[in-house]
């Protein structure tokens, strides 16, 4: 009696009991409903309820076959709203697309990598990288249908507009869209079925026509916010010009390097959870190396990507000098705290995992010493870039403080200390990868003690360039100011590819201390890795609602204003939690993805009788 | 008990979007309505006007964005305060209305020396000002220094021709 099999059954009866029983009385109640004495023959069975409503239907139905046809403007989406509906769905779709078109960027390199060298290892790294690609490929399909369909529900006079302006890009699309089908599910079933180098065609095939589409969808997204190519009334002038629209190529740029450190993360967060599933020491070495090589790619695209960020917005001043303002100074310059601190902490995250992994690099303890230096600037760089210039205060605050801005560290919320902050962070992160780099290795060139040297004199004077301008901007008009902008970014680019490019020379030939041993590190390094890659796509969710909600109240910046109910900008607050559930919800999604990849790893399903040893025991 | 990895980072995640989601809340939350055409009667009085016009000034007109009043060092945009002076100085040949209305209709026609192009012309979208928003705000603007004159009556040479 006390088995839980005989309870699921017993609580099934009841169950069905219970509804058996309400449907009862319900037909019941329905069946003694009050009926008129003196009704017609013929009609007995009419009560008035079932007359009212038969005389309402009847009403409707005569209203309906009256009504004129009239275009609708809007159709709303119950509970939620449209706004949200398709913001969710947009979020979801750029999310799989973005992972669908960085993963065959990193594969093709990797596989080229593995074809040049010779070393099968990389071969089978690309291939369990496009492993991750074909059901993200579906569900973006999905993603790109469902939001288009609800697009074109809940807002057909828009979209009716954008028909009209771009009409002559959607059979490029799909045309473009089914040699993606093409390229990817050949490169990923022909995996050692062709020449090394046919394969690698597919690859490249695959990486234009994927760029290709993205940047067709680019310029629909990007007219919204800075259109071109359309008279003052919207009438199309060309075509041509509304698709090279002010912030088109900008988008294209960060989209790619966004799409591949985005990519990167989420391919390293499957290698976590493999490495953490293992159940073998040579399971945990490919899975560690594998998360290794997918965080080194987000990192290495996120280190450019704020320059790509600052070209981006530079266009939006220089296309409407109001829209860069509102962005920055506005009712979105709060946004940007947020930004900080989830920049601050992918690196922070990013400069940790390194510290760890150096842990299974033998010779790697002698830099130790330098990671507490690392940790000071990388935490006070952070603290810098995440500070407000004006911060949330009671009256008597305000008025003790002079304002709104705190006397002392209001400093350090203008763009001259934020820049100098998060061109210090990208110089340590650097250094922390170079430190991870160099661990295992000892120079064995004659000019090593100078070229370290060298190595130190750029990174310092790129620095103490950067600091200077950066104090230099409090004393300038604000003009000049900006402008510095562009000499810290350039310093700070051409000290890393300087770097760079001496520290391929000097580790030539470099003596070994020992073997890197993968697999050997804490597990807490995989979920950081985890971590990373949820804040990546907190990130990407959040730059994505900057980048659509800039426009405000208008469908088309200036052009196509926004009449319906969703006609307001929301609270940054309620924005986040938009972006947290859409993050939830991929998440849940891509974990399906894991999940089904990992089925290819499993043995065929046999009945109990037929299992042995483990898989016995694993079965039980 | 041994926790499913699934389950371990499920909680990672949730917990990550919700520390997230904190920070959201924490920072100043402002809603911002889509701007509605400013009903203004004909028979307003010049002292109404400036009072509308500061309201579109500071908000619909988007001018406080980047305008500032009374502020001075490295400025963006030139400081209005005291522009009703300032403006009959401005530019040679042009009264000092003629100077503000050609500079909210045509801003790219003269600028300030010192600064850069920029400004939006505010009786066009995105702004998009109605011809009678305009003159309120050109009544805040002859209060800032001088005493205003416009009234709804008044006509200019960009009056209407949007």
């Amino acid at each position: 009696m006390n088995s839980p099999a005989v309870k699921i059954v017993l609580g099934l009866l009841v169950g069905i009991v219970l509804l058996a029983g309400t449907a009862k009385l319900v037909s019941y109640l329905i069946e003694t409903e009050y009926r008129s004495p003196s009704a017609p023959r013929g009609t007995a069975e009419s009560t008035p309820r079932q007359q009212g409503l038969a005389d309402e239907e009847a009403a409707a139905d005569q209203a309906a076959r009256e009504r004129t046809y009239e275009e609708e403007t809007y159709r709303a989406f119950p509970i939620i709203g449209s706004r949200v509906v398709v913001w969710v769905l947009a979020q979801l779709h750029l999310l799989f697309a973005a992972f669908v078109l960085a993963v065959p960027i990193f594969a093709f390199i990797i596989e080229a990598i593995g074809y040049f060298s010779g070393d099968p290892r990389y071969d089978k790294l690309a291939y369990e990288f496009t492993k991750l690609l074909s059901v993200s490929f579906s569900l973006t399909a999905t993603f790109g249908a469902f939001m288009t369909f609800m697009l074109v529900i809940l807002y057909p006079q828009f979209m009716n507009y954008l028909f009209h302006v771009f009409s002559p890009t959607f059979l490029p699309y799909v045309l473009l869209f089914f040699a993606e089908a093409f390229f990817l599910y050949t490169y990923y079933y022909g995996w050692g079925k062709f020449h090394p180098l046919v394969h690698l065609g597919l690859g490249l095939g695959l990486n234009l026509v994927g760029t290709a589409i993205m940047f067709i969808a680019n310029a629909w997204l990007t007219f919204m916010t800075s259109p071109a190519g359309v008279a003052e009334s919207g009438a199309l002038i060309s075509t041509w010009e509304a698709v090279t629209n002010y912030t088109w190529m900008p988008i294209n740029v960060h989209r790619i390097i966004a799409n591949v450190a985005f990519g990167g993360s989420v391919a390293a967060a499957y290698a976590a959870y493999k490495f953490l599933s293992a159940d073998s020491d040579e399971e945990r070495a490919h899975y560690d190396w594998m998360g290794y090589i997918g965080n080194f790619v987000a990192i290495i695209a996120f280190l450019p990507l704020p320059f790509a960020g600052y070209w981006l917005a530079k266009e939006i001043y220089a296309f409407n000098q109001a829209l860069g303002i509102q962005m920055m100074g506005g009712a979105f310059s709060w946004l940007f705290i947020i930004q900080a601190v989830l920049i601050g902490n992918l690196f922070l995250g990013a400069n940790y995992y390194l510290w760890l992994g150096m842990g299974r690099i033998p010779g790697s303890e002698r830099f130790q010493s330098y990671i507490k230096y690392l940790l000071i600037a990388i935490a006070a760089c952070f603290a810098i870039w995440a500070t407000p210039r004006s911060i949330l205060a009671t009256v008597s605050e305000v008025r003790a403080m002079g304002g709104s801005s705190h006397p002392a560290l209001g400093f350090l919320g203008v763009m001259s200390a934020k820049n100098t902050a998060v061109n210090i962070l990208i110089l340590s992160t650097f250094v922390s990868f170079l430190l991870y780099r160099r661990g295992g290795r000892i120079p064995t060139v004659a000019w090593a003690k100078a070229g370290n040297f060298l190595q130190f004199a750029i990174f310092a004077g790129a620095s103490s360039y950067v600091i200077y301008l950066g104090l230099k901007g409090y004393l300038v008009d604000a003009a000049t100011r900006i402008g510095y902008s562009v000499p810290q970014v350039g310093s700070v680019l051409i000290a890393m590819v300087a770097i760079t490019i001496i520290d391929l020379f000097l580790l030539r030939g470099s003596r070994a201390v020992g073997e890197t041993a993968w697999g050997k590190i804490s597990p807490i390094s995989q979920y950081v890795l985890i971590f990373i890659a949820v804040t990546f796509t907190w990130l990407m969710g959040l730059m994505g609602y900057v980048r659509s909600g800039l426009r405000q109240h208008w469908h088309v910046y200036g052009v196509v204003r926004d009449m319906s109910p969703d006609a307001f900008t929301p609270t940054l607050g309620f924005a986040t939690q938009v972006v947290s559930v859409t993050v939830l919800i991929f998440f849940a999604l891509i974990g399906f993805v894991f999940w089904l990849v990992s089925l290819g790893d499993k043995g065929k399903w046999r009945p109990k009788s037929e299992r042995v040893g483990p898989e016995r025991a694993e079965a039980a | 008990m041994r926790i499913p990895v699934p389950l371990k980072l499920a909680v990672l995640a949730i917990l990550t979007t919700a520390f997230y989601t904190y920070v959201g809340q924490m920072v100043p939350q402002k809603m911002v309505e889509a701007p509605q055409v400013v009903e203004i009667a004909e028979d307003v009085s010049t002292a109404e006007m400036v009072e509308i016009g500061k309201t579109i000034f500071e908000g619909k007109g988007m001018c406080s964005t980047c305008h500032t009043i009374g502020k001075t060092g490295a400025l963006r945009f030139p400081d209005l305060a005291g522009i009703a002076t300032r403006a009959a100085q401005e530019r040679e040949g042009l009264s000092a209305l003629d100077y503000l209305v050609e500079s909210l209709y045509e801003p790219e026609a003269y600028i300030v020396p010192g600064f850069n192009a920029g400004m939006p012309a505010i009786g066009k979208p995105p702004i998009g000002l109605t011809d009678q928003e305009i003159l309120t705000v050109l009544a805040y603007l002859q209060s800032l220094g001088g005493t205003p004159e416009v009234t709804m009556e008044t006509r200019h040479t960009y009056y209407g021709t949007d």
